[in-house]
Parts: structure tokens; sequence; C-alpha cells
């Protein structure tokens, strides 16, 4: 096992010992603050750091060209993402949903055939198709988030309606606040997108090119989705069941575009 | 960690609570909060007295002190006969005033367990934190404790905060109205949440008290009594509705607590779709208070619309209270753990008996 391999295989654990307390207080719903989770998070994130950086060493590039590496920067980016907007969304809790999500990209990472492959040596690097790929994954990890939230926010719905007031939902944060966070982080997740396919105008690539036609369906789709969110077209359950399933196709796309 | 001898052997507490005395004895021996330094320093002053704290709240009346005396009875019997001097009261009250008498750990652990919430009229309720915690402060700041009660009340807010974050003793609501500000709380940002009364029970007041004191935006209240509704509304700082106008403005507020006496439904789905239409979906929690119900439970079926009726919020109070009273021994044990820790129990002998002793 390389070094990277090795960071990744440790961030991984420390995020399993953030989904262990995570899916305990899922079962009892006797779910409490404390400082593990956060650190057991942190070590992960900069564990997962380590391994992103050894690992573009390796391959004398920034590493997004295979699945497991694509699968571990979006990883990266989920959990980059939940230290940014977690607690400006109030919506610290999303750690807890966060970790085992990215321990399942992890896991699937190592377990895909011919895994964290060599790459073929590059002559040139283009600092903008750099930039597009790693702008895409992050808008990518946005929408994992508002996938996140969208859980969230059915199961605040699902307590609040059947009247389970328990220990979760004590520290699930207010519903309105839920459906404002899905709506926001889809958009982050779409300027993101927005900006990575526009400087897909300054590249020299064909627009039959299949992965920039997948980036555009997921544009589309995520744009359709902040319109209606916009205008109140769907109901919040509905917007977030949309953001919860949605995710889904930009999940499958990576297989299909690699 | 073995505390110096003088504070586990010199410790007394000499108390007075809703348990042991009735109302009317209690608040004839309260310490208004303008007197209390004046009463610290008065006990410290007393022979064989040391360093004091006051603590009075509606609740209890609990003076802690440290003394150089030969017997803890004696610095019992000396803070009995300063109540009685200070509060002028005549013999036959006197003789009946029932108090709990603690020394060394029995009165450490009786304050562990009143910092913690143990002791109060509501299991694990938070205000009395911030209470002993002023108490504390204002002795401090008259000069009155020394090294050993700085260091027994600092022990006891580490146990307090040990007992808060390490159980969920705090958690969960014990009264209606505080379960509505808990699901109000859960629904809206409470700051910009507004409210509408329908019909002025005392019920539906108190509940919209908790949800004002919890910092609820505004609040609008309509009654049949129009008379009523100014009065109430003038008592909340809020605004009085006709009883005939508040359907045309519930799509302006957040929460409705409903509690007329009208004997069939005021609230039904077809009003409350329009409602939720002109809402764009904004989720709307409705209380039902009232008996026989003013809402049709078919309002619950509505997309982000919540609602609960009285015996709901009894359900989750009850349950709330029931669940306080399940972490009532793993609270005990980390006060028993930081006793054997600070020295005032040796250690293995476990979890002790309160050692209240009224008389």
């Amino acid at each position: 096992m390389n070094m990277d391999q090795l960071a990744l295989a440790l961030s991984t654990l420390a995020f399993l010992a953030a989904v262990v307390p995570a899916l305990s207080a899922l079962k009892t719903g006797d779910w409490r603050r404390g400082p593990t989770q956060f650190i057991s998070m942190t070590v992960g994130f900069l564990l997962q750091t380590t391994a992103i950086y050894l690992r573009g060493q390796e391959v004398g590039q920034c590493p997004m060209k295979s699945v497991s590496d694509i699968l571990v920067f979006i990883a990266w980016s989920v959990v980059l993402l939940y230290f940014l907007v977690g607690t400006t969304y109030r919506v610290s809790l999303l750690g807890m949903f966060t970790a085992p999500l990215v321990v399942g990209l992890h896991s699937i990472a190592f377990l895909l055939p011919e895994s964290f492959p060599d790459y073929p040596v590059k002559d040139h690097i283009d600092p903008w198709v750099e930039l597009h790929a790693a702008l895409a994954l992050i808008s990518y990890a946005a929408f994992a988030l508002a996938c996140i939230t969208g859980v969230m926010y059915l199961l605040q719905e699902r307590f609040l309606k059947r009247h389970l007031i328990g220990g979760l939902f004590y520290q699930l944060p207010p519903i309105q606040g839920l459906a404002k966070a899905i709506q926001r982080l889809v958009l982050l997740g779409l300027v993101l997108l927005s900006l990575s396919l526009a400087i897909t105008f300054k590249l020299e690539t064909s627009i039959t090119n299949p992965k920039l036609i997948f980036a555009w369906g997921i544009w589309g789709l995520y744009a359709v989705m902040a319109l209606i969110g916009w205008r109140h077209t769907l109901s919040p359950r509905q917007t977030a069941w949309l953001a919860a399933v949605g995710f889904v196709i930009p999940f499958i796309s990576l297989w299909l575009v690699t | 960690m073995i505390p110096p001898p003088s504070i586990s052997e010199h410790l007394v507490c000499l108390g007075l609570n809703y348990r042991t005395t009735p109302v009317e004895v209690r608040e004839r021996v309260a310490f208004p909060e303008a007197k209390v330094p004046e009463a610290i320093q008065e006990i410290r002053q007393l022979p064989g007295f040391q360093e004091s704290v006051v603590l009075s709240t509606c609740n209890r009346v609990e003076l802690y002190a440290t003394h150089s005396l030969a017997d803890a009875r004696d610095a019992h019997d000396t803070l009995i006969g300063y109540l009685v001097r200070r509060f002028e009261l005549p013999q036959e009250q006197a003789e009946a005033l029932v108090t709990y008498k603690l020394r060394s750990d029995e009165a450490a652990r009786h304050l562990f367990r009143v910092v913690s919430g143990l002791d109060s009229m509501v299991l694990g309720e938070t205000e009395i934190f911030g209470q002993v915690k002023q108490a504390y402060k204002v002795a401090l700041e008259t000069g009155s404790t020394g090294r050993s009660l700085n260091k027994l009340f600092q022990q006891a807010f580490t146990v307090g905060k040990r007992v808060r974050n390490d159980t969920t003793i705090q958690r969960g609501s014990t009264s209606v109205g505080s379960v509505a500000v808990d699901l109000a709380e859960k629904v809206h940002d409470l700051k910009q949440c507004r409210v509408m009364l329908v019909g002025a029970g005392e019920m539906s007041r108190t509940c919209a008290q908790s949800l004002l004191s919890r910092g609820a935006q505004s609040i609008i209240v309509s009654n049949r009594s129009y008379d009523r509704a100014v009065e109430l509304a003038a008592e909340m700082k809020g605004t009085a509705m006709k009883f005939d106008e508040w359907e045309h403005a519930l799509h302006e507020v957040d929460v409705i607590i409903s509690s007329t006496s009208a004997p069939h439904f005021v609230i039904k789905p077809d009003l409350i779709q329009q409602v939720m239409r002109k809402r764009r979906w904004d989720p709307l929690l409705i209380i039902d208070i009232a008996v026989p119900r003013d809402v049709d439970p078919a309002v619950n079926e509505i997309e982000g619309v919540y609602l609960y009726d009285i015996d709901a919020l009894q359900a989750i109070a009850d349950e709330g209270r029931r669940e306080r009273e399940r972490q009532l021994s793993a609270c005990e044990r980390i006060i028993e753990e930081h006793l054997e820790k600070y020295g005032f129990i040796a250690p293995l002998q476990g979890l002790a008996p309160q050692g209240q002793t009224a008389t």
C-alpha cells in the first residue's frame, strides 16, 4: 500500500469513528453534541488532504482522472463544505450525516477494480482544465450536501408530523432553516458548476465530449431544481426528495464519464 | 486531590426549600436581592464563622458557611438563631421552622445536586445554575468567601456542567408551555416567529408567554370578547384583533394557538389550504389547546402544517419528565464520583444516601 493510500485508509478510520456515534444516535435518538465527532472529522479531513496531496505528487497532476480519485476528491470537497457552510447555515449536525457519506465514498474508491491506477504522463498541464475539473467536483460536493440536508429535512418533517419528539428531534435545526439550506446548497453547487462550465469556453474541447454533455445535463437538472425552489412550484418536502434522490444522477455520471 | 480538612470538616449548610417549607413561611425568610450582601457579611461576622454564601430564590433559602466551632450542631443553631433574629420571627414560627442541616460531604453533595438542577421543583431545570453563580458572585464581591468556599463553588459549577454535558437531564420539555416553545423552535427561527392566539384562555396565555419570553417576534390576540383580547394583548405587548377578522390574518403568522370555547371545529382543512397557498409553503405550527378541539385533525395532513392538540402536548411533556427521571441515577453517579475526587467521601463508598435531615 502506497503512502497516499495509507493516509486515505487512516482518514477513513477517522471518519468511521465519527459514524459510530451517528449510527447509534439514529438508532436510539439519543444524540448529544460533543467534541469527539468534530475532532474525528478534523483528523479525517487532514489525513484526506494529505492523501490527495501525496496522490497528486505520485501522478504528477491533480488526481481527478479515475473514478476512485474522483470519489475521494468529492468526499474531500464534501468535508470542506461541511466545515465552511455547516455552521453558517446552523446545520452543524450535518457532520453526523456527512461522515457516513464520506466513509461510503472512500470504501467504494478502495473496492473498485483497479482503483488508484497510474496516470499517463502529461507533457503539459493546462491549469484551466484542472480548475474546470476541480470546480465541477466541488459543485458535486455541494449537491451531495444538499442531498444530506434533504435527508435531514425529511427526518425532521417525519418527527414533527408524527409527534416523534426525541433526542435527534431536539438536535436537528428548524425545518424552515433546512428548507432554505437545501435551496442555498443547490444554488451554491449550481454557481460552481456554472463557473466550471464557463471555463470550458476557454478550452479547445469539442462540445460532443461526453463529460461536457453530462455536465450540462446535470447543470440543467439543478438549474430546474433551483428555479422551482425559487418560484415555490414544488413544496419543500418535494424539493427535499428531489435533492436527496437527484444526487444519484451526478453520482452515477462519474462512472459514465471516466 | 484531597481538600484541606477545613472544607470537609467545617462546612455547613442550613436551608429550607419548597419541599420542607410552605410558601407562606419561605416568603417570610427570603432575602431580597438588595439585602443579600448585607446578610452575607452578617453571617460571616457571627462568632466562629469564617466564610459565607447566601442563596435565596423563590424555591429555596440556603446559607453555606465555614466555621471554626467545635461542633457543626453549634454552627447550625447559630444560623437558625440568625434567621430568627434577622426576620424577627415570633417564637411559634421559629419553633415551627423546618430546615435541613447539612455538614461536610452532605452539604457539598447537596450543593452539587442543587447546581445540577436535581433538587429543583422541575427536575433538571437550568435556571438554578445561574442563580447559584449569582449568589456566589455576590459573596465573592463582598469578600465573604475564602479558599474553602471558593473551591467548593468552583467544584460545584464543574459538576453542574458535567451533569449537563454528560447526561440528558436538561433535555426535553416538562410542561405544556415549554413543549410549545420547543416545537415552535423546530419549525421556525423563534426570533422571526409571529404568534396568533385565537381565544384567550389561561393555558394559551401561558404558551404565548413562554414563546415571547424565548424571543418570539410578535403576537396577535383575537377573542370573542374584544375587551379581553385588548387586555391580554396589552399585557403581552401585542396587537388585539376582532374575532371576525382573525381568519384573514392567519397567513401572516407562523404559530397559531387556539383555545376557543366553540363546540365545533373553528379551523378546518379548507381554510388552512388557502392559508398555505398564501404562505407559499412556509411551515405553520398549530397548537390546539381547546377541549372540545378547535382544529380538525385532518389539518395535520396538509403539507407544511404541524398540528398538536392538548393530549399530544401533554404526552410529550410526560415523556420529557420520564426521560429526566431516567437520567437521575447517571447524574447522582457523576456527583458521587466528584465527591470522591474532591475528597469529600472515601473511595469505594459508593452511592451514598442524600443525607438531608429535616428537623
